[in-house]
């Protein structure tokens, strides 16, 4: 200790701000490093216990020198256990005709919205910005029951009621247990969490420059071409984004598809149900202790998350550099 | 005179295609929005009996609210716990989040990876999946089961609290963060996502100024990165907030769940709006202190 004390004070002062700023650097990364490892172990841990898990047979819970490294393998055993139980293919299409469309239309219908709002002024765009906020914070649960009750005979403000009830004829369709059901907000802009992907568009087209849009209006585009000509090429990074977020938002929603389907449900659906379903089709009971069937939980898991896991190792590149792009300022 | 003229045509126009854009959201918001809300309203009020092509309803004032308040034993207890956790998982979230953006939107060899790493629950974690994940591997700590292999290879925090000396509030506050920790990184994912959005655009010629000024780390972040992310906070405030009190693992929700599934509709309805008005009572209070106290200082 003494002769590293001594070593400094032979230093010029100068000499040591520098060597005592560069060790601090060094301190700070090793801080930096040890915080994100151990952040990162936290995220990876009850991924990585169930993709083990999901590897292998209720024996391997008797072994207690297994820790991390799987032992005694059922894999075909338990993924084929959950893959009948979840009806993998049938609810995977239906995730992709109910979810995954109504996403896509989504992110079209709340570009438009958000372009509106961003890009003109009116008077009654104060009110609307209003409403827009009341819809992120509304929970989309306390409006799902009167939604659902209302999907069963669907009625436009009132004007199939009134001819149902001055001719008797029920014009009202019901839209349950149909892709209207889903396709039909998001074609409104007001499908699954729109308000918050509005205006998370709505930033980006606000700091977008007015010039190349004036250029295009004296040029005599219509408003319409200006926004597919002009503002939609150069948004991709918040496309990507908006993308990503209504994507993930929509295959992960258990909650709306078990309201408005009695059958064909989509993956979220039934992993949610999983342990029930797994209790009546193999007779067993799904609990922490016993080992018995946890194997054949965690391989559905595993299953429902992959495809999404996949897709983002593909994309998360442009992902993660979109970010650093888009820019919100609130 | 003809110039004015021309250009209030401009702003005429202007405001027509604002309205032309927004046309079908306006009608969204009507049928999809105003319309089902306005309906929970009026069954918290009443008696609603599902019959056939539809829904029977009986006016009957706040009889809802008071069975609910005062016979139901259980709506309290529920109510007592989920805004609980709701007032002690917020800031834990919000200050976890910003440290671990500032973190990452510094450049470092690695960064991309810990990126790709820290933004998997954002894919992962909304979902019905993270629910099971949680509990079958342990992550979940108030179920005693697997988690005793993993916590019996840490150190007790006990000791460490007593090591410091820290007093009774201080600690608990302490012990319950750690055993939900699981619980409170997996729910940073999109509020990272939304503070590094955020951070850039703080312009970098503020930080060149700032270091010629010869401000301190610490000078830096309290007096620029700070007030230049207040309003993306306050974003990420409500956005937690909403996210909390929507979550399906509070205890409220899960139990007006399974009474919907039944059913029961009016008074499922009458315990969500009463505990979000209670919840929005204290976000209004949250944004009112924050506009009041912090965003007030720096404009």
């Amino acid at each position: 200790m003494k002769s590293i004390i001594s070593t400094f004070s032979n230093f010029n002062s100068r000499n040591a701000q520098v060597l005592s700023k560069k060790s601090a650097s060094i301190l700070f990364s090793v801080f930096r490093l040890v915080v994100l490892l151990s952040i990162g172990f936290i995220i990876i841990y009850p991924l990585f216990y169930t993709i083990v898990t999901s590897l292998q047979s209720k024996y391997a819970f008797l072994n207690s020198t297994r820790v991390w490294i799987p032992t005694e393998f059922a894999i075909a055993e338990n993924y084929k256990a959950a893959f009948d139980a979840m009806e993998y293919v049938k609810s995977l299409w239906s995730t992709f005709k109910n979810e995954i469309i109504s996403a896509t239309i989504e992110i079209a219908s709340c570009a438009i919205a958000a372009y509106g709002l961003a890009r003109f002024d009116f008077k009654l765009k104060k009110l609307y910005t209003a409403i827009l906020f009341l819809t992120i914070l509304v929970p989309e649960m306390l409006i799902l029951i009167p939604r659902m009750l209302n999907y069963s005979h669907l009625d436009l403000f009132g004007i199939l009621g009134l001819v149902n009830k001055v001719t008797g004829v029920d014009l009202r369709p019901n839209i349950l247990n149909t892709v209207a059901a889903f396709w039909l907000p998001s074609i409104f802009g007001v499908g699954l969490r729109s308000g918050i992907l509005i205006y998370i568009y709505i930033q980006f087209f606000k700091g977008l420059p007015y010039e190349l849009e004036e250029a295009a209006w004296v040029d005599g585009a219509g408003p319409l071409k200006t926004f597919l000509a002009i503002a939609l090429p150069s948004s991709g990074v918040v496309i990507l984004t908006v993308t990503v977020f209504s994507m993930i938002w929509h295959w992960n929603d258990s909650l709306l598809s078990s309201m408005y389907l009695n059958q064909d449900f989509p993956l979220a659906t039934q992993i949610s149900r999983l342990p029930q379903t797994l209790g009546s089709k193999y007779h067993i009971i799904l609990s922490a202790r016993d080992p018995q069937g946890i194997g054949y939980l965690m391989a559905g898991c595993v299953l429902f998350i992959v495809p999404m896991l996949i897709i983002y190792m593909i994309i998360q590149r442009w992902f993660i550099e979109s970010i650093d792009r888009v820019g919100i300022t609130g | 005179m003809k110039k004015i003229k021309r250009n209030r045509g401009i702003t005429d126009l202007k405001s027509r295609y604002g309205y032309l854009f927004t046309t079908h959201w306006i009608i969204g918001i009507v049928i999809f929005f105003a319309l089902p809300l306005v309906q929970s309203i009026i069954y918290s009020f009443s008696k609603a009996d599902v019959v056939a092509g539809g829904i029977k309803i009986t006016f009957m004032g706040l009889d809802n609210y008071k069975q609910i308040l005062f016979e139901d034993p259980n709506y309290e207890k529920w109510l007592k716990g989920s805004i609980t956790s709701y007032l002690y998982s917020l800031p834990i979230i919000i200050l976890l989040s910003m440290t671990l953006a500032l973190i990452l939107n510094q450049k470092f060899k690695g960064r991309l990876f810990f990126r790709a790493l820290y933004f998997l629950p954002v894919i992962i974690s909304t979902g019905a999946v993270i629910n099971l994940i949680f509990k079958t591997t342990g992550s979940d700590m108030s179920d005693v089961g697997v988690s005793d292999a993993l916590s019996a290879n840490m150190i007790s925090v006990d000791d460490i609290i007593k090591l410091f000396n820290i007093n009774g509030a201080v600690a608990k506050y302490i012990t319950s963060t750690i055993s939900k920790i699981f619980d409170l990184v997996w729910s940073c994912g999109i509020q990272i996502v939304l503070f590094l959005a955020g951070l850039q655009s703080v312009p970098s010629s503020f930080f060149e100024a700032s270091k010629i000024e010869g401000a301190t780390k610490w000078e830096e972040f309290w007096f620029i990165t700070f007030p230049m992310l207040s309003r993306v906070t306050l974003l990420v405030t409500v956005f937690t907030m909403v996210e909390l009190i929507t979550s399906e693992r509070t205890t409220l929700i899960k139990n007006v769940y399974s009474m919907m599934r039944t059913g029961n509709y009016d008074e499922s309805s009458a315990m969500m709006w009463f505990y979000f008005l209670i919840c929005g009572g204290i976000m209004g209070i949250i944004v009112f202190l924050y506009n009041r106290f912090l965003m007030k200082r720096w404009e």
